[in-house]
């Protein structure tokens, strides 16, 4: 605790001797001068969700953008997946529970006989067998865990789609950087971003429909839509003569954005997937909502995140496995299958986790209990290194030896494997230096490519 | 000014000066513990005796505020702003909307010199004023929490009635259930004492917000230690106002109203860095400490009546205190909210950032429109009409050459509030006789479409709506929401009907007028005459297009 605190402090001191603990004084830059390049791809430009003035973005930096554009798919299991049936079986042990473990393709490996598919391609991935977390409730534990339970500072972390889209900004695609495939309802959900601010929220697609008002109009037809849309931009070009452009590039991206999800309306037809697709990643929820992924992946979404709920197995644990892995064993494996073949893996990250893994311990209605002691999350692609298994349990699987890693630690591999660079690894909120990571944790070296 | 008050106010000063020194001689802390109780009481100091001089210059205030204004500016000025400019900025400014066609060509052809004056008072008085007052502090105050109609009611006849802004303050501090006009204030409080969810009651947030709205000071770290970064913040700031708001409570009633109990002893906090307890009774951030007077004797046990006032109430003190011309503090955040409001940039900014390490822009000006402000017993009228009579404010957005952004050359682009916004696309369009007749009986395609559009336009709960950040929602709202679409639809004299039998260049005069307050000029005609073709079959359909663009175009969504 103390030398954290040192650090904040001599930290503060600098900012104060740079001057930067205050918004930078009014009189002595011009507005086009505050807009520097950091802020552009750090701040405003990140916006694209919901809003931001990202249109500034277009040419000057996108070069830079293209050569380096990671991306990442995020699949959150809600409740919590035993990874005792999954990614650590202990077969055959006092807590091992009925089911089998099987050999993947990467040699003296072995993961849960219910995720046959996962087994075949399990190369395309790494496997974190030593995670160590700190809070074993929902309530409180899915905001810890999807913030990076980050130290507290008082204020409410963004979520890590959020924080990739302030860190990384759109990709040249225009479209929003940070999209969420989920069951039930969607829309502008700005929970996520903390105090990053709304436009840092994802766009979410409720059952992989797309959001209010995308569809184009049935009065308008689509060469209508390309005459107004010029006329209003032939409008606010006359407005800005003579005044700050910054508000009139602000308007036009946010249109633009509009048109190019709007032209994009293919990424919400399910017909325009081959039937062959469509069975192999599954026609139930979470099988469509990991297709619609890769998809949004493809058309240049920097952030996806897919949600799928009820994970949460306190009875009868074994039967709801034997029910929910296969829903997860047979997309997952079929995306890391795909993106492989595409040749993205290099640069698309993909994560599958939960708040927390499961107990060892099988309760009295057979179930598992909440586990954050010891569990495993799968990550790999973009920096991340795939093919590679990091840590272990103890035989019984209820903790882990050697190094424990918190999602802290996982928050900076990821940050790490994703290319942002030292100097954004802090957030600036008003003059409030934060770490976007635990200042404690460090990233996996083994991971990193 | 009358000499008397003043004088009262000087002695008070020094009077509290010199108990604050005595309070200072005791503590063995640090000296820089109560470096801001002298900072503000020496800035009141300043404060008062500039208020003395500038008393003696006959000059008006706004003349004064643009002599402190164009003292800084160097580089190019913009010039006054065209007629036209000036109506619509000062319509959207007073009465929450953009003019009428006919309100500007009548503006527009009016050759009396005193105009610009005349607009100003007819707007201050008249009937859209309240709304659009209240609209504007609704939207500050809480911030899209959600709305009542005992909150809107007394707001409205606080503003209609130019009652004081430090008494309309005192109420919202300070409900009183009693007062069937007054009590909808509650709402301030009950509304941010009611639990989320699973959540604990967010004191510490209600606490945070009286700090942030009424003295501009956000005291959010303070409230688990010391503010790291900002020397003023201490943590004793933000727990002696807690622990005021730890005591009140939703009283259960049909219109907003809260229960408070007495404080019987001082609040024990500690430091997340330290382990030393501190105490404190209830304070007003960078006030002295309020006394908590001893228990009264033990009653007969008889059951409390829990509505009944509190023997000991913290919350008549900090309403009788807080806002009063003698807290500095209250009177500058008042001051630089205001003219953040009207010039879409703060004196101190952020706006909830006062504290001596982030001086004012322009310290004079913030100094002056405070101390004059409580010394006309805080008019908001009288504020409001003496920026609006500078130069300062009525200066052109546009120039043809660059100035230097924060020095006021020119009129800054303010993003229309979502309130603002539709009730000008009502007016624009010309469909507000036939959704909204009478506001208080607004029709249901009215109430349907205010709540779709305050969901793309208006910020989320509890993020101050200060910057502008243009929306993917918005766009598509206006891009495909029928409901949008069809205010452009021909219909009971709308725009669209009314100018569908008009020649070409009536249409684009017309459209201009109606929508951008203002006639084209000479490329505009061009550009828009293309647009309206002969041919009566598709002539319908392209004059809606030029609509939708010029309301779709950024000129629409500022005030310039």
């Amino acid at each position: 605790m103390a030398s954290s605190i040192c650090r904040l402090t001599t930290k503060t001191t600098t900012l104060k001797q740079n001057g930067m603990t205050h918004a930078p004084h009014p009189l002595c830059s011009t507005s086009e001068h505050q807009l520097s390049r950091r802020q552009l791809l750090g701040s405003a430009a990140a916006g694209a969700g919901t809003g931001g003035l990202g249109g500034l973005l277009q040419p000057a930096v996108a070069e830079e953008l293209k050569r380096d554009d990671k991306q990442v798919i995020f699949v959150w299991l809600d409740g919590g997946m035993s990874q005792l049936e999954s990614w650590d079986p202990k077969p055959n042990t006092q807590f091992g529970g009925p089911f089998r473990a099987i050999p993947t393709s990467l040699p003296g490996v072995h993961i849960g006989e219910l995720m046959p598919h996962t087994a075949k391609v399990l190369h395309h991935t790494s496997i974190v067998r030593s995670v160590h977390t700190q809070d074993n409730s929902h309530s409180a534990g899915v905001g810890r865990i999807n913030r990076g339970d980050p130290k507290n500072r008082g204020v409410v972390y963004p979520y890590l789609g959020s924080a990739v889209a302030k860190l990384m900004g759109p990709t040249a695609s225009g479209l929003p950087p940070y999209c969420w495939v989920k069951p039930y309802s969607g829309g502008f959900k700005t929970a996520d971003a903390g105090f990053l601010g709304a436009k840092y929220g994802a766009l979410a697609f409720g059952d992989g429909k797309p959001p209010n008002n995308l569809l184009l109009n049935k009065q308008i037809t689509a060469e209508e839509n390309t005459a107004r849309n010029e006329l209003r931009a032939a409008f606010s070009e006359r407005f800005s003569q003579g005044r700050s452009k910054d508000w009139t590039d602000a308007n036009s991206y946010v249109f633009d954005v509009a048109d190019t999800l709007m032209k994009r309306m293919d990424l919400f037809d399910e017909s325009k997937v081959s039937e062959q697709d469509r069975d192999r990643y599954g026609r139930h929820a979470l099988g469509r909502h990991m297709l619609m992924a890769r998809r949004l992946i493809e058309a240049g979404v920097r952030f996806v995140k897919v949600n799928s709920y009820h994970w949460d197995s306190h009875g009868d644990n074994f039967n709801a496995c034997q029910s929910l892995i296969p829903q997860f064993d047979r997309p997952f494996a079929a995306l890391l299958e795909d993106l492989n073949e595409r040749g993205m893996l290099d640069n698309v990250l993909v994560i599958a986790m939960s708040e927390f893994g499961r107990t060892p311990k099988i309760n009295s209605h057979v179930g598992r209990d909440h586990w954050p002691e010891a569990w495993s999350v799968a990550m790999g692609g973009a920096g991340i290194k795939r093919g590679h298994v990091i840590g272990r349990t103890n035989e019984l699987g209820t903790f882990v030896e050697d190094q424990e890693y918190d999602v802290g630690h996982l928050f900076h591999t990821w940050f790490r494997g994703l290319g942002v660079s030292e100097e954004m690894m802090e957030y600036d909120n008003d003059g409030q230096p934060l770490p976007v990571a635990h200042d404690d944790c460090f990233p996996i070296k083994e991971l990193l490519a | 000014m009358n000499e008397p008050h003043k004088r009262d106010r000087l002695r008070l000063a020094v009077k509290r000066r010199q108990e604050c020194d005595v309070v200072l001689s005791c503590e063995q802390s640090l000296p820089r513990r109560n470096l801001v109780v002298r900072a503000l009481l020496c800035n009141l100091f300043i404060v008062l005796l500039l208020a003395a001089r500038v008393s003696h210059a006959a000059d008006p205030v706004h003349q004064q505020i643009d002599r402190l204004i164009e003292a800084k500016i160097t580089g190019p000025v913009a010039p006054r702003s065209p007629d036209a400019e000036f109506i619509r900025r000062v319509t959207l400014d007073l009465a929450g909307r953009i003019p009428t066609a006919d309100e500007t060509r009548s503006f527009l052809q009016d050759d009396s010199k005193d105009k610009r004056e005349a607009l100003i008072e007819r707007l201050l008085s008249g009937p859209e004023y309240a709304t659009a007052m209240a609209g504007l502090f609704n939207v500050m105050l809480m911030e899209r929490r959600g709305e009542n109609a005992d909150w809107d009611r007394f707001l409205k006849t606080s503003f209609a009635a130019n009652q004081p802004w430090n008494e309309l303050v005192r109420q919202i501090l300070l409900p009183s259930a009693d007062n069937e006009e007054s009590r909808g204030s509650a709402w301030f409080y009950k509304r941010r004492l009611e639990k989320s969810g699973q959540q604990p009651t967010d004191y510490a947030g209600l606490t945070r917000d009286v700090g942030r709205l009424f003295l501009g000071v956000d005291l959010q770290c303070a409230e688990c230690h010391d503010h790291l970064m900002i020397d003023d913040y201490k943590q004793q700031e933000f727990q002696g106002l807690f622990s005021v708001y730890k005591n009140v409570s939703i009283r259960n009633e049909k219109f907003p109203a809260i229960n408070e109990k007495s404080i019987t002893e001082k609040l024990e906090f500690i430091s997340v860095f330290g382990s030393e307890h501190q105490v404190t009774g209830p304070r007003i951030p960078f006030g002295a400490e309020f006394e908590i007077p001893p228990p009264p004797e033990e009653q007969p046990k008889k059951k409390p009546d829990p509505n009944a006032p509190p023997a000991f109430s913290s919350l008549k003190l900090i309403a009788a205190n807080l806002p009063s011309p003698e807290n500095s503090l209250f009177c500058r955040n008042s001051a630089n909210r205001i003219w953040f409001a009207l010039m879409g940039q703060g004196l101190v900014e952020p706006l909830d950032q006062f504290h001596s390490d982030n001086q004012a822009t322009h310290p004079e000006v913030l100094n002056l429109l405070a101390t004059e402000f409580a010394a006309h017993e805080f008019d908001l009228k009288w504020l409001l009409r003496q920026i609006i009579l500078s130069e300062t404010y009525q200066r052109s957005s546009r120039t043809s050459e660059e100035t230097i952004e924060g020095t006021y050359a020119r009129a800054r682009l303010r993003r229309l509030t979502a309130d603002q916004h539709l009730a000008s696309l009502l007016v624009a369009t010309g469909n507000l006789q036939r959704l909204l007749p009478s506001e208080s009986e607004p029709s249901e395609q009215y109430t349907e479409l205010q709540k779709e559009f305050l969901s793309a336009f208006a910020a989320e709960p509890k993020e101050p709506a200060l910057s502008y950040a243009p929306a993917v929602k918005q766009a598509l709202f206006q891009l495909n929401e029928s409901q949008f679409l069809n205010l452009l639809t021909p219909q009971e004299n709308n725009l669209t009907e009314r100018i569908s039998k008009l020649q070409p260049r009536d249409v684009i005069d017309e459209c201009f007028l109606s929508i951008f307050s203002r006639l084209p000029t000479v490329s505009e005609r061009e550009l828009a005459i293309d647009q309206i073709p002969d041919n009566e079959a598709s002539r319908a359909a392209r004059i809606q297009r030029l609509v939708w663009a010029m309301l779709t175009s950024i000129e629409f969504a500022v005030n310039h």
